[in-house]
């Protein structure tokens, strides 16, 4: 990853130096085009002509503009918000400099919304973290020109690598929740459902808190799940009864109530939920258990307890920071609880119908196939970052990405789901280029959420046969095996592709797509948009 | 008080070995970055504050080992 920050003052030690370097002092007149991330990082100069200094910081709106307008639309743009380090006010009406600098950061704010590939990082999330007299040190400032401390150089990089991490979207998808002592207070097995400490007075209102939060928490799309030594009707009972607790089962998504190791457990809700182990973060007071897991599941997270019921509100804001913080979310995030719940559901339904094929009639499924368009690009873009199993070659795409295949004019298609029990949203996409007659599949993957009802076939026969109606007469396509994705190993075979050659597992096909006709079951409604 | 001197040196500039020949003139990562960062993490390990004047002087380990010296003596 490289990098090129416009700046205006000496930040050398912010960013250090592999791969990145550095425009003049306040200089947008150069833009170097081997660069996959430019940064704007201005700042306030130490000025004591205010007039001048509003005059300055207003021209910072249009510079960046016009720097803007000359960056390609398929690079992203990361920008700092302004903030005044060292403030001196000779009386409290006076407002202009800082009516200046909110005002750049209200429109990058506003840009940000409206251009994908601008992603804005508020500093003061970072300086908030210290006093303001340690935020500038003037006698490193006077020797070098440093605006920022340098003394919080360390800490700086390492805030700005979780920002890029959060930016790239790296975030856990997973909560699993111990009962006892952990979201509640006391043991429900020995104090009973209304013996358990939960709301009122303190500790009682402590682990309410944590509830609630952990409530807010799936309402941002994290998954929560349940893994407790306890019985299973016990639990059910104190859902039901005891009115103080919120976190009720329509939170949970999968549990595991019952007497059995942990580390079985959690193997099992990875697997009923469909996501991988390195996307689970254990939550749990007792320290056997937690030390259980971390030897037996090395790639779950597992952060340490509070020791103190009135100390999970910092544990909780811990977890966000450090697991569950991301740049944005999407529409599809926040729908996934319930999503999974209804995935839960459609099992059970199955389980009903003794043939397959009634079973998926049964469901009335609906699927729209649709171009990429600027409202779904950065859900395509984060379903090629987050989707692992079903997924034929894995490459990794940013907005960015997206954008620029747009325009080399790539076909680009996703598809929604929807069924009687709900809709899943946009949850699986192709990405095509196309060379004369011969079309490639670069990209194909489809959620786990929309797995084992024989949508990827009827999606893909769907595109080939767009593809045809289109004057294509060949298609290529390749599997590249990883940890995830042995699942669709033979895929490309069982849809009707001719192997090439195979090595070192990646597969290569093509399939004649001349007088080939493509059956799609009755019962996929599909609209092409 | 050499050999604390010297950590400091090697971690700055991220060394495998480093002496007291060691200067500005035949260390390449000593640079005007790094430079401050050696002074921050002497600062921090001595428990001391430069002046800019001996900021702008410490620019070899003899030289620094003796302001260092002169500054715990006081």
């Amino acid at each position: 990853m490289s990098y090129f920050v416009f700046r205006n003052n000496t930040i050398e030690h912010l960013f250090g130096g592999k791969e990145v370097y550095y425009s003049g002092y306040d200089d947008i007149s150069y833009i170097p085009e081997e660069i996959d991330t430019y940064i704007w990082f201005y700042q306030i100069p130490f000025k004591f002509d205010i007039e001048k200094l509003v005059d300055e910081v207003k021209s910072y709106e249009n510079k960046f503009k016009l720097l803007y307008d000359r960056i390609s639309k398929d690079k992203t743009v990361i920008v700092f918000t302004l903030k005044n380090l060292f403030p001196i006010q000779y009386t409290d009406d006076s407002f202009s400099l800082k009516e200046a600098f909110s005002h750049f950061n209200d429109r990058i704010i506003d840009m940000s919304r409206q251009y994908s590939n601008i992603k804005v990082i508020d500093i003061d999330n970072f300086f908030n973290g210290f006093a303001d007299k340690d935020w500038v040190d003037w006698k490193f400032y006077f020797i070098s020109q440093m605006g920022v401390n340098p003394k919080l150089t360390l800490l700086f990089k390492k805030w700005f690598a979780k920002k890029i991490d959060e930016i790239e979207l790296q975030r856990k998808k997973c909560i699993v929740l111990d009962l006892d002592n952990t979201l509640w207070g006391g043991v429900l097995g020995e104090d009973g459902e209304n013996g358990i400490k939960i709301g009122g007075d303190y500790p009682g209102n402590a682990f309410l808190y944590f509830q609630e939060a952990l409530i807010e928490l799936s309402k941002q799309g994290i998954i929560l799940t349940i893994c407790s030594k306890n019985n299973e009707e016990d639990v059910i009972e104190v859902w039901k009864k005891n009115p103080f607790i919120v976190l009720k089962q329509e939170y949970i998504s999968a549990y595991r109530i019952n007497w059995n190791n942990k580390a079985d457990n959690i193997k099992e809700l990875a697997q009923e939920l469909n996501i991988g182990l390195d996307s689970f973060v254990f939550v749990d007071d007792n320290p056997t258990e937690r030390e259980l897991i971390k030897q037996m599941l090395p790639m779950v997270e597992v952060p340490e307890f509070p020791q103190q019921p009135y100390e999970l509100p910092c544990f909780f804001k811990m977890l966000v920071d450090k697991y569950f913080c991301i740049y944005s979310i999407t529409e599809e995030d926040k729908q996934k609880t319930k999503q999974y719940k209804e995935n839960a559901q459609r099992v059970q339904e199955q389980n009903k119908f003794s043939d397959m094929e009634d079973y998926l009639k049964s469901l009335d499924i609906h699927i729209t196939i649709q171009k990429a368009n600027e409202f779904n690009i950065s859900r395509i873009a984060q379903m090629t970052q987050k989707t692992n199993q079903f997924n034929l070659t894995t490459k990794r795409y940013t907005d960015a990405d997206i954008n620029n295949f747009i325009s080399q004019g790539c076909d680009i298609y996703c598809i929604s789901v929807a069924d009687k029990f709900g809709d899943n949203g946009i949850t699986g996409e192709i990405i095509i280029n196309t060379e004369g007659h011969t079309a490639n599949i670069d990209t194909l993957l489809l959620s786990c959420r929309i797995l084992g009802k024989g949508i990827e076939n009827a999606f893909l026969y769907k595109v080939l046969s767009i593809l045809q109606n289109n004057g294509i007469d060949k298609v290529r396509a390749q599997y590249v095996p990883t940890l995830k994705n042995g699942q669709v190993k033979d895929f490309y075979d069982k849809i009707g592709f001719d192997l090439l050659k195979e090595e070192d597992g990646i597969k290569e096909y093509i399939l004649d797509l001349k007088d080939k006709e493509f059956e799609i079951k009755s019962y996929y409604n599909i609209e092409v948009k | 008080m050499k050999e604390r001197i010297l950590k400091v040196m090697k971690a700055v500039f991220e060394l495998e070995n480093a002496d007291e020949t060691i200067s500005q003139k035949n260390c390449e990562k000593w640079d005007s970055l790094n430079h401050l960062q050696l002074v921050i993490a002497l600062e921090e390990e001595f428990d001391i504050s430069f002046e800019p004047e001996e900021i702008t002087e410490m620019k070899d380990f003899q030289t620094i080992e003796s302001i260092i010296a002169h500054k715990k003596s006081m």
